[in-house]
């Protein structure tokens, strides 16, 4: 008797091919585990990905105004600046019949926009439609229609305002970002510095990484023997210092803002202090707060906990025995420290630090309360925009900048130390 | 009928009425927020039918809550620079002829707009989408305490730290502050927003006058600041919202003076956001909460002074109007006499410039 071994496919007792059935069983387990974490993609999707999208997309559109004043705009740019001090003449037809016969609502949105162009263009743009509406309602015609207009205000005949346009005859534009670091278009339509006496946005992003940077370092300073005591010491001590640490966290923002405000100030518990014990005369008392210096004091406290936690993680399982060790071969306990126990609280280092310069960069309420005089971030700049002026443009323009800087420290860290070497214990 | 539909319906019959017509105002909180609802939603016909949710001021999020199609706020409490943005692009409703044919008239048949303009306004786009409410002022004061000579009186004394040596406490923004400058100056402070809208150079001139007491000056940022900078000593003269120095005054019983010349008069309005969901019962609100006698209650409770001039008598007849027999009209900002030597802050032309002042301040400060 032969023994005939089957080439045929194993089967399974229903009589489906076995690798079929395994398959589809892998792609039911797949598609279960993806069903799992769909709501969690939808959430990163709507609350993430979105916003981040439609800010990136504003920080670069314009396309409302042109799509107010389309005609004007392509007459515009027929403009030949070097042989006409103004406009021709189509440029103001075309206005007075996009603003005679434009959605009232459609314009008081463009002309908010206008605004940032130039400092005027709402009121001189309310005032000439009115006088226009009034032109058609009497049926006239205008002969010129450039003299008409500089007849409703003589403004029409600066230049200034119509050179304003160059920044906004494009749907797609950079000028937020130029307006982000202190410039703007010119009569050209090339980039210039913008007026001198309103330059601030470079100083402040200036600013903004100089508070960060010191406040990280700070944090570090002050963190890391606070870290290195609680992961030593014998457990019912550490629970007891950690409770310190973490009290701050439970305390609301604004108290511990403003009893900073109260320490620091003139006449506050520390002037006091320094002048009952005479290291400061009672006229020299120093100036803390409403200035840079209370920003980053007040900061380097609030930000303090994100510093220790990480690094208090990470020096826990690092074994006493390591140093112990280091000694026994010899090592000075300062060389053991810097060459045994350090390289190995890189980890906490870096996550400690990066979160804190993340959280420091982007700061918004402290600097607000204690910066007074120059120690104001950005953030109040794109809370201000957003509030207040409602130049959402540059909002979203200042608020890219950021993620873009971010993005290069979180790669220039990755290059330097790794990413995978981050560690939160 | 199961259970659960039973009790479904139950619910929807009790809660929905509130759901339906409950009218939402964003407002700012505290003090003011409590003082609307006294003297506004208190003394409504159907009071529980109001309800004040606080917010930080600014169109932002009115903007957004219109543009996406989801508003859940009615009517908003609004500065008057606000007030003409959004009713220019859309966000506030036209009303003007609702406003025109329901406004409650004041004693002698005024309509609303004209006991604005007795109140020394003029019209802007907001007051076709807004009703008046308040006035609030950026004033200077001091603690008489600090000065046992000669007390500081003007603007030029504030501006002038050789005269009254001292500290000054001033906000971090460019508003109010700059038309204090002019007068300093020597600008008459009723022709101050002229001399702004056509005079060119006259914020160089603002900014020369501030700077001779940048050196000497506490920024502040929020409305309690410069109580507790004066209090505690820190600055001997800040300027700050006259509601809360009149707070203080009334409830805390401090003793502060205010320097009323140059005092920089803002505006407040109630606004309909488009779209509101419950946009009839708001309307009628609106009506209330702008009567002079409406406007004149607010002020037992706040010392800010009721934009419609047909308020103030009212006060004026009935004193003490305050809460415990005090008398209000101390404090007040818009008395006919104050008003002559105050400047009422031009809302259009800060809305023209504002941005642009306020980088400059912004560089002024930290320079």
């Amino acid at each position: 008797m032969e023994v005939t071994i089957s080439t045929a496919e194993l089967l399974t007792t229903d009589g489906i091919p076995l690798k079929q059935s395994l398959r589809k069983a892998e792609r039911r387990n797949k598609l279960r585990a993806f069903l799992l974490v769909f709501p969690l993609l939808l959430f990163i999707f709507v609350t993430f990905v979105m916003p981040i999208g439609d800010m990136l997309l504003r920080s670069v559109d314009d396309s409302q105004i042109n799509s107010v004043f389309p005609n004007t705009f392509d007459e515009y740019k027929n403009w030949d600046k070097g042989a006409d001090e103004l406009p021709p003449e189509e440029v103001y037809k075309s206005l007075f019949f996009e603003l005679a016969n434009g959605d009232k609502r459609q314009i008081g949105k463009a002309l908010t926009r206008m605004n940032y162009a130039k400092s005027g263009w709402k009121s001189l743009i309310k005032k000439t439609t009115r006088e226009i509406k009034k032109i058609v309602k009497k049926g006239e015609e205008p002969v010129s229609y450039k003299d008409t207009f500089i007849k409703i205000n003589k403004l029409w005949a600066d230049p200034t305002y119509w050179y304003s346009f160059n920044q906004m005859v494009n749907d797609r534009s950079s000028i937020y970002y130029w307006n982000a670091i202190d410039r703007t278009f010119d009569e050209n339509g090339d980039v210039a510095m913008q007026d001198e006496k309103r330059r601030m946005y470079m100083n402040t992003w200036l600013r903004t990484f100089k508070v960060s940077i010191y406040v990280t370092i700070f944090c570090l300073i002050l963190g890391f023997p606070v870290a290195h005591l609680l992961a030593n010491l014998p457990l019912r001590y550490s629970n007891l210092l950690m409770i310190f640490v973490l009290l701050p966290f439970w305390t609301s923002l604004l108290v511990r803002t403003t009893a900073w405000i109260v320490m620091l100030q003139q006449n506050g518990v520390i002037n006091g202090i320094l002048v009952w014990l005479g290291i400061i005369s009672d006229d020299g008392r120093i100036q803390m707060v409403y200035n840079e210096t209370g920003t980053l004091i007040a900061m380097t406290q609030i930000l303090l906990p994100f510093m220790i936690l990480p690094l208090y993680s990470v020096m826990r399982v690092i074994p006493k025995s390591h140093m112990r060790a280091a000694q026994n071969l010899g090592a000075k306990p300062a060389t053991a420290f810097w060459r045994v126990y350090l390289p190995q609280t890189i980890p906490g280092i870096s996550a400690g630090g990066l979160l804190v310069f993340v959280l420091a960069i982007g700061y918004f309420i402290t600097p607000e309360l204690v910066g007074g005089k120059d120690g104001k971030l950005i953030g109040s700049w794109i809370a201000y925009h957003l509030k207040t002026t409602l130049n959402w443009g540059l909002c979203a323009a200042l608020g890219a900048i950021l993620l873009g800087i971010m993005l290069i420290f979180y790669w220039l860290y990755n290059k330097i130390v790794g990413i995978d070497n981050i560690k939160l214990g | 009928m199961s259970k659960f539909t039973k009790a479904f319906l139950f619910a929807s019959i009790i809660f929905a009425p509130f759901a339906a017509n409950a009218v939402t105002v964003a407002s700012w909180g505290g003090a003011y927020t409590e003082s609307q609802q006294k003297a506004y939603a208190d003394t409504y016909s159907d009071p529980g039918s109001i309800v004040f949710e606080n917010y930080n001021g600014g169109l932002g999020e009115v903007r957004a809550q219109v543009e996406s199609g989801s508003v859940t706020w009615d009517l908003v409490d609004v500065l008057p620079s606000d007030a003409i943005t959004g009713c220019d692009e859309g966000l506030f409703e036209d009303i003007s002829s609702e406003i025109a044919s329901m406004g409650v008239p004041g004693p002698n048949g005024e309509s609303i707009a004209e006991d604005m303009e007795n109140n020394g306004l003029e019209y802007h786009s907001g007051w076709d989408c807004c009703v008046p409410q308040i006035f609030w002022t950026y004033v200077v004061f001091y603690d008489p305490d600090a000065f046992p000579g000669e007390k500081p009186d003007s603007m030029a004394d504030f501006f002038d730290t050789e005269k009254f040596p001292g500290k000054r406490g001033i906000h971090t923004w460019a508003t109010g502050i700059i038309e204090k400058a002019m007068v300093a100056d020597g600008v008459k402070p009723t022709a101050v927003p002229t001399v702004l809208a056509n005079q060119t150079g006259a914020i160089d001139r603002a900014f020369e006058v501030m700077d001779r007491i940048k050196d000497d000056v506490v920024f502040w940022s929020a409305g309690s600041q410069p109580l507790e900078l004066v209090k505690s000593g820190e600055v001997v003269m800040a300027v700050a919202y006259n509601g809360r120095v009149g707070a203080a005054n009334l409830a805390e019983g401090e003793n502060f003076e205010y320097i009323w010349e140059g005092q920089v008069l803002d505006q407040e309005y109630l606004c309909l956001t488009a779209g509101a969901p419950n946009r009839d019962a708001a309307l009628d609100f609106m009506m209330h909460a702008s009567t002079p006698e409406a406007q004149a209650e607010q002020a037992k409770y706040i010392t800010y002074g009721p934009m419609r001039a047909s308020g103030i008598p009212i006060i004026q007849n009935n004193e003490p109007w305050g809460p415990g027999g005090v008398d209000i009209m101390p404090h007040m900002p818009n008395t006919p006499d104050r008003l002559k030597v105050s400047i009422v802050s031009d809302p259009q032309w800060w809305s023209d410039y504002g941005a642009e002042i306020n980088e400059r301040y912004a560089a002024w400060m930290a320079n």
